[in-house]
């Protein structure tokens, strides 16, 4: 993408994520110069998209190998849990898994374009069971801005009038596609058990929007879209604010540290040229860290001064603190009712259509869970496209091994958990006091533990999806314990929290527009700000927030506050 | 033991640096030659006294446990790298490892589990042996394991061929090579225990030659996927008849009462 080279920019921008880029086009579009530096290359979806490319024509069918975490077609480049030359640690006894991309657009090329909403439920947690902490602010404040980002973003899904899932205005939500047969399968069993089973709210178009065409149901989101139907901001946010002339796009550039004058305020950052390994620096009025919570985190804690001992915007000693996580378990098994049934096209936008949301408010108010948080089931099973999928429980040989393959063609099923985890002490990240990566920096180093509150939850919704799965007909079996099945942390790649907003200097690193309490000039917009990890997938509030912050951020430029 | 290439004469121009189209059709070319069935990748005889099965008779002399002690050095070539040409994926990512002799035996026994069927081809003819040729040769970790699964599968073969009817897999009759599969393709309680370690590897390296060979365009036809098309308007759900079988199945499941509703 080139862009306009700008001079004398009022804002910097580290990031050109899900954060970064929202921040961009909110700040571009009511008339400020900003300077964006992305720590990857440059990618244009519209060309390097693997539209209806089949996994026989990749190398090993498509499967996943260590290059391509998620398959040969993943978007992701130069990433993945491990960025190459840029390692992070993990301290003993941790196992922590972080997924980077290095590439313009971030993580927003391949992520799963689930779009709930947070509830005024969810902003206010500890208010209600006393645990972690709450926003400093309503769902009142942030729902006009919810409106606003679905709108812009583009999300399909419906107002289902259920607790966990606050409605959008009308006319603003896509309709959804229509749903498959095996969720409606599990949609009769959970209803059964009064568990409700709705469309999903995904960031896919489901009508044309701007210049991005709608879904046409067919190549999987995770690999991108060439056609702007999925979510990213390289066909979006990017090319929007671009088109303003008031954006600079600078990529390769992957920011060492933020810099600060005598005084302790924020001057910019500087940054590696990737391509030359030349280090540069940047000024401007005020500085947004959209990095990512980790790596925005590693920032601060790299930008040690003697003014700042313990690192940039932490005098709350609350950087890299409250590393939070969605929890994650899978359970699927063979239904046998599915066996053998008539084909169709089931890509459909290539997600789940139908999901199960928490469902659990009421008996966790009445005190009849043992878990104080919720979670949610992505539904998976549908006649796929074959790959790299090895199946070793299968018997015998010639046209017999062949009927059962196609016999169990579309009849497994399979729930994902996502659900929400509590801070605690035992979860954060610092400075690894060793290691470096390729660019002279220090690396981050995670430390990790689930607590009982997460592992009860697992139990739980192990226990529920097999009750569903079995009003299936399945045979499910014995249930792992739910320390076999949580998943690492990190692994559900919803880590957040490591800035934390608040409603106290004391014990928070922004405010509740993302504003460091200790430099007003330098901002948080991505979901390192997170007081709380809701169940629901994070990267429609990080959209959300840095949207509302960004306007926030734009009326103090122009009353001349900053 | 161990298994070193060995090149037979009706295969040496068989190019292990060919791209994976070129190798596909040549794959195929040979198939339909009848002149892959001719060499295994064992060039250790086992045991004259274990060779003395009378090969007669159809099931042949009764083997005891073996297993064929492989020594590979790791593959240790770079992958295809984080950033690869996703449009055009790299045809030959890495040098591709089989000899034609287990080439060969791979061919005959990708065939025995994905044979030909009226119009739809067999395994072999739609290049499966070169799919896995990659898969084995490939140095990630997941597929340097399989490696050496794969190849001691094949080494079995010709060992469980030669101790019981004095010739390597390729050169027995069909009925002698199917007694050897029957006894190695099903994992349950009938399963002799000395081919239980053997059935277990069979099991690996038939997942991966089906699942090549519906990653085909032939398999995946075969298999009925009718996605990856582009749609026009909404997305329309099921058909009549996938609505009926559903509502069969509900009411079979006593879940009919409790269908879902938009």
């Amino acid at each position: 993408m080139t862009t306009a080279q700008i001079d004398m920019p009022e804002v910097l921008i580290v990031g050109s994520g899900a954060g970064g880029a929202m921040a961009a086009y909110e700040l571009t579009r009511n008339g400020h110069k900003v300077l964006l530096l992305e720590a990857g290359r440059d990618y244009d979806p519209k060309k390097e998209t693997p539209m209806f490319k089949l996994n026989g024509d990749a190398p090993l069918m498509g499967a996943a190998t260590p290059d391509k975490d998620f398959g040969f077609y993943d978007a992701t480049i130069d990433g993945g849990w491990q960025v190459p030359n840029e390692p992070y640690t993990s301290a003993q006894g941790s196992e922590f898994m972080w997924w980077r991309a290095r590439m313009l657009g971030g993580r927003t090329n391949h992520w799963g374009r689930y779009a709930l909403r947070f509830s005024e439920h969810d902003f206010k947690g500890k208010s209600r069971d006393g645990l972690g902490a709450d926003w400093p602010f309503e769902y009142k404040d942030i729902a006009p801005w919810y409106d606003k980002t679905e709108a812009l973003v583009g999300v399909c899904g419906t107002n289902t009038g259920l607790d966990d899932m606050p409605p959008s205005p009308d006319g603003v939500l896509q309709p959804p596609p229509q749903p498959r047969v095996p969720e409606l399968l599990v949609a009769a069993a959970a209803k059964k058990l009064g568990i409700p089973v709705v469309p999903m709210h995904r960031a896919v178009l489901t009508r044309p929007l701007d210049n991005r065409a709608a879904c046409f149901y067919a190549t999987p989101c995770g690999h991108g879209c060439s056609i702007g139907a999925a979510f990213q901001t390289t066909t979006s946010l990017l090319p929007m604010a671009k088109a303003t002339g008031l954006l600079e796009v600078r990529t390769d550039a992957m920011v060492k540290s933020v810099t600060t004058d005598d005084k302790g305020q924020v001057t910019g950052v500087s940054y590696i040229d990737k391509k030359t390994g030349a280090e540069h620096s940047v000024t401007a009025k005020v500085v947004i860290l959209a990095a990512s919570a980790c790596e925005s985190a590693r920032l601060l804690l790299n930008s040690k001064t003697d003014k700042y001992p313990q690192g940039l915007a932490n005098s709350s000693g609350q950087v890299g603190k409250n590393l939070m996580d969605s929890t994650g378990a899978n359970i699927g098994a063979l239904v046998p009712a599915l066996q053998g049934r008539p084909i169709y096209n089931e890509d459909g936008h290539t997600a789940n259509h139908l999901f199960i949301p928490w469902w659990g408010h009421q008996a966790q108010a009445e005190k009849k869970l043992d878990f104080p948080r919720g979670y949610h089931f992505e539904l998976g099973g549908r006649f796929g496209e074959p790959g790299a999928n090895i199946d070793t429980s299968l018997q015998g040989y010639g046209k017999e091994l062949k009927q059962q393959v196609k016999h169990k063609y579309g009849a497994y099923v399979s729930f994902a958990l996502r659900g929400e985890m509590l801070p605690n002490p035992e979860c954060y990240m610092d400075i690894d006091p060793e290691v470096k990566d390729k660019w002279g920096i220090p690396v981050a180093r995670f430390h990790w533990k689930w607590s009982e509150h997460e592992l009860k939850q697992i139990a739980h919704g192990l226990k529920t999806a097999k009750d569903i799965l079995t009003l299936m007909g399945a045979e499910v079996g014995e249930l792992p314990t739910p320390e076999q099945a949580i998943l690492k942390g990190g692994q559900i790649i919803h880590e957040v929290g490591t800035t934390r907003m608040g409603a106290s200097k004391t014990d928070s690193v922004t405010n509740q527009w993302g504003q460091s309490w200790d430099c007003p000039n330098l901002f948080v917009m991505d979901g390192g700000v997170f007081a709380s990890n809701p169940h629901k997938n994070c990267t429609l509030t990080i959209m959300t927030l840095a949207m509302r912050n960004s306007s926030w951020l734009s009326t103090q430029l122009k009353q001349g506050a900053l | 033991m161990s298994h070193k290439p060995e090149q037979g004469e009706a295969l040496q121009t068989y190019q292990t640096n060919m791209t994976r189209r070129q190798s596909l059709k040549l794959m195929a070319a040979l198939a339909a030659s009848s002149m892959l069935p001719a060499l295994s990748g064992c060039d250790t005889a086992p045991p004259a006294t274990k060779t003395a099965a009378p090969t007669t008779a159809l099931t042949g002399a009764l083997t005891e446990e073996h297993w064929p002690d492989l020594k590979l050095a790791p593959l240790t070539g770079p992958g295809y790298g984080t950033d690869p040409n996703l449009i055009l994926p790299p045809e030959s990512p890495w040098p591709l490892t089989l000899t034609p002799a287990q080439l060969g035996l791979l061919a005959l026994v990708a065939d025995i589990l994905v044979p030909r069927e009226g119009a739809v081809p067999s395994a072999s003819e739609v290049g499966v042996p070169t799919v896995l040729d990659e898969w084995v040769s490939a140095p990630y970790p997941r597929q340097q394991q399989d490696r050496v699964t794969v190849l001691s599968a094949l080494a079995w073969l010709d060992d469980e061929a030669t101790m019981r009817f004095g010739s390597r897999f390729t050169g027995l009759k069909r009925p002698q090579q199917l007694a050897i599969i029957d006894d190695i393709a099903f994992d349950n309680a009938d399963t002799k225990p000395q081919f239980r370690r053997m059935t277990k590897a069979f099991a690996l390296l038939r997942g991966l030659v089906v699942a090549a060979f519906f990653a085909t365009p032939e398999g995946t036809k075969d298999i009925g996927y009718v996605g990856n098309t582009a749609i026009g308007g909404d997305y329309p759900g099921p058909t009549p008849a996938a609505k009926a079988h559903l509502d069969k199945i509900l009411s079979e499941l006593g879940l009919q009462e409790f269908a879902w509703k938009a």
